[in-house]
């Protein structure tokens, strides 16, 4: 597999400040890479980097096989972007803005761009001082995917868009790809990457804290467990529980018997990692109630971000610091098979 | 489809209203001054009246020169009016080029597309001169037209000449305005540059005419430059279209490079 995007050691400072402290990270081509990370985190620098807007102050770089810094146009024609902080002109519509880009950008089929506009239901003819910022984002979209382009580097690509739009956005993401085309996504909420990326580099202030796959994220996600069980007691539901790897947060108690037939114990716990050893012990017990959450990501990059800090911190006052370790050894092991790939 | 320079010609069209609201200004000026010619310049009454001002003042305003069509057209209209209209106009352009458009965020766009950085610059330098040329040649026909009308007695080899100075030195305050937008990414700063080159150049004439001891003043005006003959009157000199031309190609070679080795839009 060839790798579409390879950052080795990138480094910016603007003036004393760094805001990128070193990142490495690769891209496999024909893939979907999201990177997620708090306002700030360096995602926008990362990627203005990539299309040589700014430059990067150390480290080397490679879009589909060139080094941005000399490839000159050839290589931007081959790439669609859409900014993240998107300023259209006043003065102008949606067509004759697009006409423009496709006349500094690769070849494009008219056709193409009334199909992308009919599925983003986009009217290309109003002024874009009057479009909304759902549909002047949309045409940011729309001018990064036009010409086709082989790698699409997408800055908070559904900020702005309503679910439906996000869906449309969702779908043309993967078109792309089976296509054939790269796509490299950044966005500060999870559950946007999460249903379009393969892997993610989850990004804080200029470092890379981890890079995983979206299953990774899920296997070391922690979901809220709850149950309520009949004909055992509450000192039996505890062991059992705590038989379970990755059980944790465990509070039983037994439910008052009025409206009960019989004596109901209730638990609550939390779990990370595989579910099978608890459905197995769980099938020893007489449940009339269960209820295990599809895992939360948000939860599990926000215990990932905590885990980086404890590690620099003595490894304390973490309660699913092995969820965290876990994922972080994932992540590890995809970028290491990443590299000699 | 490619298109032939496209970011000159999308800095044409998007700029149209603006070189139409400048080129009637420009209209508006040559309509206000030059037909009433006869009634001030060569009127007696007018010349008594110059004669009590302040002679400071009159050397400071050109209106020592008033009194013969050449001299009026040359004080009046390319000295104040027009040049002000003009160095307005094309300092704005040069201002908004690159410096402004980045400070929009609109530039990070164009650059992201298959675009060189030296070609945005060359392109839209190249719309500016464009405009630029665009109202000298129509002062020069407005001007023409009235020449007789308006008894300016005006010489069409010297009009042309005072119209080339006239359109260099606009050029040099556009191009000095592109160079610092482009080397600061923002426009207030190419304004600020622009807008000096213009207005110390007219200063450092003005003061530098009153005597002797700060005439070394005039070295540093390119409005002295390009108007210290009085090109209505006697003719341009070519040496200094020349060189007026060659600085602001100079200029804005050094926008393009400025260009080139920064990060945009930061």
């Amino acid at each position: 597999m060839t790798q579409a995007i390879v950052v080795e050691g990138l480094r910016k400072k603007f003036g004393r400040r760094e805001v990128l402290h070193g990142l490495d990270f690769a891209v496999e081509a024909g893939t979907v890479f999201g990177v997620i990370g708090p306002n700030g985190a360096g995602k926008t620098t990362t990627m203005r980097c990539l299309l040589d807007i700014i430059r990067p102050s150390a480290g080397t770089i490679s879009v589909l096989g060139q080094d941005p810094r000399r490839a000159g146009t050839g290589l931007r024609r081959r790439i669609g972007y859409l900014p993240g902080e998107l300023q259209l002109e006043n003065r102008t519509t949606g067509r004759r803005m697009l006409d423009h880009f496709a006349a500094i950008s690769g070849p494009v089929e008219p056709r193409y761009i009334n199909e992308l506009a009919d599925r983003l239901n986009l009217d290309l003819d109003r002024q874009t001082r009057k479009l909304s910022k759902g549909n002047k984002q949309k045409l940011g979209l729309l001018q990064a995917f036009m010409h086709r382009p082989e790698l699409l580097v997408l800055d908070e690509p559904t900020s702005g868009l309503d679910p439906l739009v996000q869906q449309q956005f969702h779908a043309m993401v993967r078109e792309a790809v089976d296509a054939g085309a790269t796509v490299f996504l950044s966005s500060h909420v999870l559950s946007e990457v999460q249903q379009a990326a393969d892997a993610v580099a989850i990004l804080r202030d200029g470092d890379i804290v981890t890079v995983s796959t979206v299953e990774a994220l899920r296997t070391a996600a922690v979901r809220q467990l709850k149950f309520n069980a009949i004909g055992t007691r509450t000192d039996d539901v505890g062991a059992l529980l705590a038989r379970v790897p990755g059980v944790a947060n465990v509070a039983v108690r037994e439910l008052p018997a009025d409206g009960h037939a019989a004596r109901t114990v209730e638990a609550t716990a939390s779990l990370s990692g595989p579910v099978q050893a608890l459905v197995q012990e769980l099938a020893r017990l007489n449940l009339t109630d269960l209820v295990l959450e599809e895992p939360d990501l948000e939860e599990a990059v926000l215990t990932l971000y905590a885990g980086s800090d404890v590690a620099e911190s003595d490894n304390t006052g973490i309660s699913d610091g092995a969820a965290a370790n876990r994922s972080v050894g994932a992540g590890r092991n995809l970028k290491e098979g990443a590299h000699h790939a | 489809m490619p298109r032939i320079l496209p970011l000159f010609t999308k800095a044409l069209t998007d700029s149209w209203r603006s070189t139409l609201a400048w080129a009637l200004g420009l209209t508006g000026a040559c309509m206000l001054y030059l037909p009433i010619y006869p009634s001030i310049g060569g009127s007696s009454q007018m010349q008594e009246l110059i004669n009590a001002l302040p002679p400071q003042m009159t050397k400071a305003l050109n209106y020592d020169q008033i009194a013969t069509g050449p001299g009026y057209t040359q004080a009046t209209l390319f000295g104040l009016i027009g040049f002000l209209l003009m160095s307005m106009a094309s300092v704005g352009w040069g201002a908004a080029a690159v410096g402004g458009d980045e400070e929009s965020g609109l530039l990070e766009l164009t650059l992201a597309h298959s675009v060189t950085r030296v070609q945005v610059v060359l392109e839209r330098a190249l719309a500016i001169v464009v405009r630029v040329a665009a109202l000298s040649i129509l002062v020069f026909v407005l001007v023409l037209g009235l020449n007789g009308p308006a008894q300016l007695n005006i010489d069409v080899g010297h009009l042309a000449g005072a119209v080339l100075l006239f359109a260099a030195l606009a050029l040099l305050s556009a191009t000095a305005a592109l160079f610092v937008g482009a080397l600061t990414g923002r426009k207030v700063f190419g304004v600020a540059a622009g807008a000096a080159v213009a207005v110390l150049g007219y200063v450092f004439n003005a003061v530098g005419r009153q005597s002797p001891k700060v005439e070394w003043l005039l070295n540093l005006s390119p409005y002295h430059w390009a108007y210290g003959n009085s090109p209505v009157v006697n003719g341009a000199d070519w040496g200094v279209a020349a060189g007026l031309l060659g600085i602001s190609a100079a200029l804005i070679v050094l926008a393009a490079v400025a260009m080139q080795r920064r990060d945009v839009g930061v």
